[in-house]
């Protein structure tokens, strides 16, 4: 089945990283994973998009199709009015309240979870750059997807020095999406 | 043994250059393509290989042009703003006969354009991107494994050529993660070309005194076979001359060279064209739309096929000739303002209103949708 996703911030947030490990992950379960990214030519804080394509069959056009997107993670204000169309009603977005203000209308939309991406990354795991795992382990459970082989995928994808804070950083955004799930339930 | 990996095409062409045996790489970052220049800063020196960022292009250009004339097999790689800068040094590649590799990742133009969008831009770019006359190389790739695969052929075909050779990625493929299966790499090591040496008497070495159909035989500097490299018109020595019937034969032969090989250089893709009511002409990344658009139509019971040219210059006129006479129908898309367009016309003989297009240049992919929506109107009329 086929999952598109979408994970969208500004320049300098690294919002790539996480496309790249899902993509990783599930070529390595032997299936197909696309990831392909839409920046602006500013170098910090132009909206920046990562469509992320996950399938059983193999995937030709890389870009997800507006309309169509399961799952959004959104970690800017302007990127995320700018792109949350793309998603299918009814489909998840998950924002980062203390950046992204949502409508009421958007409340009716979609599926609304706001999580606290850049604080958990920067106070709870102890480096703001480590929000990109936050943000990967919420995609993972948001969207039911394999959490030992994303896992897997992350470890090998980070720098060596980096595996242990982001260990941390993907246990941290694990728990909180189960914690959002189970309240909303 | 196959190699799968999980890349960006930009990563790919990198490898590709590595493996092809390429041993140095001059050039000054510009997105879309720094990412190569990245790999084979890392690359090069593991193969013991030199790379140099220069400081600007036309030097990033100069150095990798001495290094091939020393022998050894040299890459530039830049975006079509950086093309424009390279041009003049282009033409002493083609004039002196001087084999090097070209990636282009394309971005939005002209001028500095959308240094982050896809374009497919410099299509007429790479057919002429100097003064004078000569015949430009350009494969343009139009899938992961293709950075990969057809980076690869260009540095064989610039040694059995002796000439410059481009490579066309765009923003899409060289920036997308996804998995590529690459050929086996003692396969690729078989296959590669390596560029004649003379090993005659270096008293009687005339390195441009070749058939009119071959490219030079340029030995390497510094291993005692002494000849001169200018972009003046030249005689058999490599020396300056304005004699008529030498400047005429050596332009002749610049064409001839290629010309006369054709089928070394062509290739193409047909894409579910057999039984199909309709075709499509496209290539690089749009091609990926294109085939999503005929998979999605062929469910709904519309039969459409695709034609993609993987070489673009020398294009291949009799195949495009055989596709527009075979269908009534034919889309041409591509993401800029018909830059192949006009050599679909030209090759086929049909005029542009017996054409439908889709063209795109404000550096937004051309999506399955639009294409799909495009060849709907197609069906109907």
């Amino acid at each position: 089945m086929r999952k598109q996703l979408r994970f969208t911030g500004v320049g300098g947030q690294g919002v790539l990283l996480a496309g790249e490990i899902l993509a990783r992950a599930y070529v390595k379960a032997g299936k197909y994973g696309v990831q392909v990214g839409t920046y602006t030519s500013q170098v910090r804080g132009g909206p920046t998009k990562v469509d992320i394509i996950l399938d059983d069959e193999p995937i030709l056009y890389p870009y997800a199709v507006d309309g169509e997107i399961d799952f959004m993670l959104s970690v800017a204000d302007k990127s995320y009015h700018l792109f949350k169309d793309g998603v299918k009603e009814g489909g998840i977005i998950v924002y980062e309240p203390n950046l992204v203000y949502p409508t009421e209308d958007d409340k009716a939309r979609w599926k609304m979870f706001p999580i606290e991406v850049i604080t958990i990354a920067k106070e709870q795991v102890g480096n703001v750059i480590t929000q990109s795992v936050v943000a990967l382990a919420i995609a993972t459970r948001m969207n039911n997807l394999d959490k030992d082989l994303v896992y897997q995928a992350m470890i090998e994808t980070v720098p060596a020095k980096a595996v242990e804070i982001n260990k941390k950083a993907f246990e941290l955004g694990y728990k909180e999406a189960e914690e959002v799930l189970a309240k909303n339930s | 043994m196959p190699r799968e990996v999980v890349s960006t095409g930009n990563q790919l062409a990198a490898l590709a250059a590595i493996d092809a045996g390429c041993k140095f790489f001059g050039g000054y970052p510009i997105t879309p393509s720094s990412e190569i220049a990245h790999e084979m800063s890392k690359l090069l020196p593991k193969v013991g290989g030199a790379f140099i960022q220069m400081e600007d292009e036309i030097a990033g250009i100069s150095v990798a042009l001495g290094a091939s004339m020393s022998g050894v097999k040299s890459m530039t790689n830049t975006s079509g703003p950086g093309i424009s800068l390279k041009s003049e040094q282009i033409g002493l590649a083609f004039m002196a006969e001087v084999p090097l590799v070209i990636t282009n990742v394309m971005r939005g133009g002209p001028s500095t354009g959308l240094p982050t969008r896809p374009q497919q831009g410099d299509i007429l770019q790479a057919q002429a991107p100097t003064h004078g006359d000569y015949q430009s190389i350009t494969l343009c790739a139009g899938s992961l494994e293709e950075c990969y695969t057809e980076t690869v052929r260009a540095f064989n075909l610039a040694e059995r050529f002796m000439t410059p050779v481009f490579v066309l990625l765009d923003e899409t493929l060289g920036h997308m993660v996804g998995k590529a299966v690459l050929p086996d790499k003692d396969e690729v090591e078989k296959n590669i070309v390596n560029r004649k040496v003379y090993e005659g008497d270096p008293l009687t070495y005339e390195p441009y005194n070749v058939g009119p159909d071959e490219p030079a035989v340029l030995n390497p500097f510094f291993k005692g076979y002494r000849y001169h490299i200018t972009g003046l018109h030249h005689g058999p020595t490599g020396f300056p001359t304005e004699d008529a019937k030498l400047c005429q034969e050596l332009i002749d032969r610049l064409f001839n060279k290629i010309l006369a090989h054709k089928d070394e250089i062509e290739s193409y893709e047909e894409f579910m064209l057999d039984d199909a009511d309709m075709a499509v002409i496209a290539y690089g990344s749009v091609s990926l739309a294109v085939k999503e658009a005929i998979k999605q139509l062929r469910e709904e019971g519309i039969k459409v096929g695709l034609f993609r040219p993987i070489t673009l210059w020398p294009s291949p006129e009799e195949k495009i000739d055989e596709v527009c006479s075979k269908f009534d129908k034919v889309l041409v898309t591509e993401m800029n303002k018909g830059q192949y367009f006009k050599e679909i016309q030209r090759a086929s003989g049909r005029k542009a209103e017996t054409f439908d297009t889709l063209f795109k240049a404000n550096g937004r992919p051309i999506s399955p949708a639009e294409i799909k929506a495009k060849l709907k109107e197609m069906v109907a009329k």
